[in-house]
């Protein structure tokens, strides 16, 4: 039996500015209106048949429920089960567009993707004639400001630690000057000792994630469970400002725990034993809770590091491609000096990092080098998604409706003032979170929402976060608001 | 009709040669232009993948060239090859692309079906995989299985973490963080990231300037060629190596996880093991409670004569892990014990975990392969072009050294005297319109597709000799 779907009915205080269209329903005319529930729970049993199938070859322990991407459309994720979930966790952030989009799909069938596709080339020794025009139009039409080359990878952790290779070559050769490699240099380097081999470091922060290979590892400090057993480097974190909200009331806490924390970075990297090449950060750490930072903490870290010769790296893996309501999350903090790289993944597709300086690039070829070096295919779904962006104004409409969002759930938390708290991403886009006081009671949340029909996701250890594509629309707006006020209701009655 | 005819019908006959200098005028202008933005300076020249075919691999300026390089092994079936274009014109590709999944959390239900395919062609004692997206990918998580599982065996592998290990892991400090080594050899390539970099031992430019984890590197046997004649001495060789690797098993200081191996160390100048070596490695690990992981990034998917490199050994048991990606275009390990896998969910993790569309062409490769028995064919062909290699070294001995790659198909390289003349070589080639590549500093690697049949080995063997009695 068909539950009855959420209507999105309920009278809520208007946009602020005007309303645009709605780019939804020009993509998805089909979408559906409100979630479908058909299985008494999420995960239906189909999902966990088919689940304990693939588990037989293939861990799958993580599972939330098997999907049925044919079925899903829009701002709709359907399981195998036919039950039809509003999505605002979008494959951990990594969906920009919607399931099923028609202009993705139309680069998929497109002869430039079979192309890329069954001819994927070694792109940096034989690349493609197509390729400076597919980042030219794409990758780098999108770069941030002040950023205007390009090393293309694969994944989150790939990119940041082709940034990190790209710091320490950098850094390593401001110090060797003129100089050709020495001779202990070139053989030391084959036992991995110094002095081939480095002991410069890169620096992250408390609670930030930054990946999971070993280098990228190294930087993460989100939780024990990502890093038990596995050997890291001796780097050091900084503390990460930890703000109270509402920020409005506590400007002048929030202010001396971020100068607290700039004071701190600062003396990391005059002290640490050996040189710090780079530091990394996240504009918002995600994974480690949503934490934020004011523009004034980034501008900080800009100015200190520029003095101290530190590279600046900004990790917008999952911050990046609009859903702040800035097309890169670091364009809220309005630099003096753009960050010396910026990385990317997740919502673009292809992942890689931006900078600027050519003295990023070794001087000498093959050392930033593997066989592949990125993938043209991805890089064709990234330009798609630049241009589609662009095209509807999605970033502005992620603002507006981030901001009706957050609006809402203020209001709909004072009727939990114990329950739920530091609702945070106030003119953050869609970028929102909140917590609860544990972590047993955040996951009931969890669960509750997805069997109201709702997909959403944690993180840090007590905390919600939406991460919903860029075409959620009011209408997806009133479902989520809807099924969180009701799924409160039915926790804490 | 040969397989490439089959898929081929259109293919060139021969090369065409059509500029003086390489790259020429139209790819030296867009390698400029793209250099602004992507660093190109490695470019052999820019490619016209649309016009290439089978093969042979066409530039913008009008060469054609047979292509015994491939995309640095990395192309299976050839350019343009229908079966896979058929393949990623399916709506289960679509799907794949557009709606790419999180595995770990949101696995399609076409997962099931897309991990069968590659399952079938898994190494002999292998039934599970975990996917990754390169080859210093797919082998630095199976490093971070080795470890978990090393440790879980340890502590017990239901036993939870203790305070100690969870609080001094976010200082990247033991005991959470444990001191924990890779052992792998000299002249080893497995990758360019921190972990598999610190494996890696090919050559410094590879690794200048990275800070490394303290592994240690054995050695890795160097034979005298040719094997028939040099039996005796390469016996000695192999356990002259073999204790070596038991010796740093008994005196490093950082416990070793695992051993990790390539069966034909390719970036590092082909060098070859025989069996001996390699079941007395399996000997070893099992004697040290190590993990054995092959590298089959290179050598896999069927170029030297079987589908993976390391079945030439019949190692017994089975290695634990198997990883692959180039001419598999999907990425990963295969293993088998269930232990393998962590008891808590989010060790082994990341956003994607693989990538489908990269996995389906791979179940496609595998098929293939399968159907056309094209492993076998390889081996045939390698035969052939091996006897003429052979030909020509006793021709041309000093320009000819150490012709290896018997029985292992077109997995075949020989070096120069002088990395000079080697270079110099491959780079005459390109004037005969031959695409060919080294490795180490001296030598000639050949890495052809799978559909390159005897009509190209004459092509191959005629353009060798051509350039030979140049010089």
């Amino acid at each position: 039996m068909i539950r009855t779907a959420y209507k999105s009915g309920i009278t809520r205080a208007s946009l602020s500015k005007r309303y645009l269209g709605n780019v939804s329903k020009l993509y998805y005319p089909e979408e559906v209106t409100g979630p479908v529930l058909v299985s008494e729970n999420v995960p239906g049993p189909k999902t966990i048949e088919l689940n304990k199938k693939l588990g037989e070859h293939f861990d799958n322990r993580a599972t939330y429920f098997v999907t049925d991407y044919k079925n899903s459309l829009g701002n709709y994720i359907s399981d195998c089960d036919g039950n039809k979930l509003l999505d605002v966790y979008a494959q951990i952030s990594s969906i920009a567009l919607g399931y099923n989009n028609p202009a993705l799909i139309k680069t998929a069938q497109s002869e430039d993707m079979v192309n890329a596709l069954v001819n994927r080339p070694a792109l940096a020794c034989f690349p493609s004639k197509e390729y400076g025009q597919i980042l030219e139009e794409g990758i780098l039409a999108a770069a941030p400001p002040g950023m205007t080359k390009v090393w293309t990878a694969l994944s989150g952790s790939c990119a940041n630690e082709t940034a990190y290779k790209a710091a320490l070559m950098y850094q390593a050769s401001i110090k060797r000057g003129d100089n050709d490699f020495t001779a202990e240099e070139l053989s030391s380097v084959m036992d991995n000792a110094l002095p081939g081999t480095s002991d410069m470091v890169i620096m992250s922060f408390d609670k930030g994630f930054h990946g999971r290979l070993f280098g990228s590892l190294s930087t993460t400090r989100s939780k024990a469970i990502h890093k038990l057993d596995i050997p890291a480097f001796d780097w050091p974190k900084a503390p990460f400002p930890e703000l109270k909200y509402p920020l409005s009331e506590f400007e002048a806490e929030n202010r001396k725990e971020e100068e607290r924390c700039l004071a701190e970075f600062e003396r990391i990297i005059d002290q640490w034993p050996t040189q710090i090449a780079a530091f990394i950060v996240e504009p918002v750490q995600s994974e480690g809770g949503d934490n934020h930072a004011s523009a004034f903490f980034f501008k900080g870290l800009r100015e200190i590091s520029k003095a101290k010769g530190v590279l600046m790296i900004v990790d917008e893996v999952q911050t990046g491609v609009g859903a702040s309501g800035k097309f890169w999350a670091h364009e809220h903090w309005n630099l003096p000096t753009p960050p010396d790289m910026v990385t990317f993944s997740k919502k673009f597709q292809a992942a890689g990092f931006y900078f600027a300086n050519p003295d990023l690039q070794p001087k000498q070829p093959f050392r930033q080098f593997n066989t592949w070096c990125g993938d043209p295919s991805k890089a064709l779904l990234a330009k798609t998604i630049y241009q589609e962006v662009t095209h509807y104004g999605l970033v502005g409409r992620t603002a507006e409706i981030g901001d009706y969002v957050y609006g809402n759930l203020q209001s709909i938390f004072t009727k939990f003032p114990t329950q739920v708290k530091n609702l945070r991403g106030e003119k953050f886009g869609t970028f929102i979170a909140f917590e609860f006081n544990t972590a047993n009671e955040r996951n009931a949340f969890l669960v509750a929402a997805r069997n109201k029909g709702l997909n959403i996701g944690g993180c840090g250890d007590q905390s919600v976060r939406m991460r919903p594509t860029l075409v959620f629309e009011r209408e997806h707006a009133d479902v989520f608001l809807q099924i969180v006020e009701d799924t409160l209701k039915q926790l804490y009655p | 009709m040969g397989i490439s005819e089959q898929y081929f019908p259109n293919e060139p006959t021969a090369p065409v040669v059509a500029t003086t200098e390489f790259p020429g005028p139209k790819s030296q202008e867009s390698i400029a232009a793209l250099n602004k933005v992507f660093d190109s300076r490695a470019s052999y020249f820019v490619a016209d993948y649309e016009k290439s075919l089978g093969n042979y691999i066409a530039d913008v300026d009008g060469n054609m060239y047979l292509d015994v390089y491939a995309q640095i092994a990395s192309i299976a079936l050839g350019y343009n090859n229908p079966a896979l274009i058929e393949v990623a014109k399916s709506d289960l590709m679509t799907r794949a692309i557009v709606d790419r999944p999180a595995m770990g959390n949101f696995p399609s239900k076409d997962l099931e079906g897309i991990a069968s395919e590659i399952l079938k062609v898994a190494p002999k004692g292998q039934d599970k995989l975990w996917s990754g997206l390169s080859g210093a990918d797919a082998n630095e998580l199976a490093f971070k299985a080795a470890f978990m599982w090393y440790q879980g065996k340890k502590r017990g592998y239901t036993t939870e973490f203790t305070d100690a290990e969870n609080e001094s892991v976010m200082k990247n400090q033991a005991p959470g963080s444990p001191e924990l080594a890779i052992l792998s050899f000299k002249r080893a390539f497995h990758g360019r990231l921190f972990a598999s970099g610190s494996a890696t031992c090919s050559k410094p430019i590879h690794k200048l300037d990275f800070p490394s984890f303290n592994w240690p590197k054995a050695e890795y046997p160097e034979y005298k060629y040719p094997l028939s004649e040099n039996e005796a001495y390469n016996k000695e060789e192999d356990k002259r190596c073999l204790t070596i690797v038991e010796d740093i098993f008994k005196s490093w200081a950082i416990p070793i996880a695992a051993l990790l191996v390539e069966p034909i160390q390719s970036e590092g100048g082909d060098n070859h093991g025989s069996a001996e070596f390699f079941q007395g490695l399996r000997d070893i690990t099992l004697k040290y409670g190590a993990a054995l992981i092959i590298d089959e990034v290179q050598t896999g998917v069927g170029a030297t004569g079987k589908f993976w490199a390391h079945e030439h050994f019949n190692i017994t048991p089975a290695p634990d892990f198997v990883t692959f990606s180039k001419k598999f275009q999907s990425a990963g390990y295969f293993f088998h014990d269930s232990e393998i896998v962590p008891k808590h969910t989010y060790r082994q993790f990341n956003t994607w975990c693989g990538d489908p569309a990269r996995m389906i062409l791979a179940g496609a490769i595998g098929s293939e392969v399968t159907k056309h028995d094209l492993a076998a064919r390889a081996q045939e062909v390698g035969a052939y072009l091996f006897a003429k290699l052979e030909a020509l070294q006793s021709k041309y001995p000093k320009l000819m050294k150490n012709l290896r790659g018997k029985n292992r198909a077109t997995f075949i390289a020989w070096s120069f005297e002088e990395p000079s003349l080697r270079n110099k070589f491959l780079a005459d080639m390109k004037t005969v319109g031959v695409n060919i590549g080294g490795c180490a500093e001296d030598s000639v690697r050949l890495r052809p597709t799978l559909v390159f049949e005897e009509k190209h080995a004459d092509i191959l063997a005629a353009a060798i000799e051509k350039i030979y009695s140049s010089y």
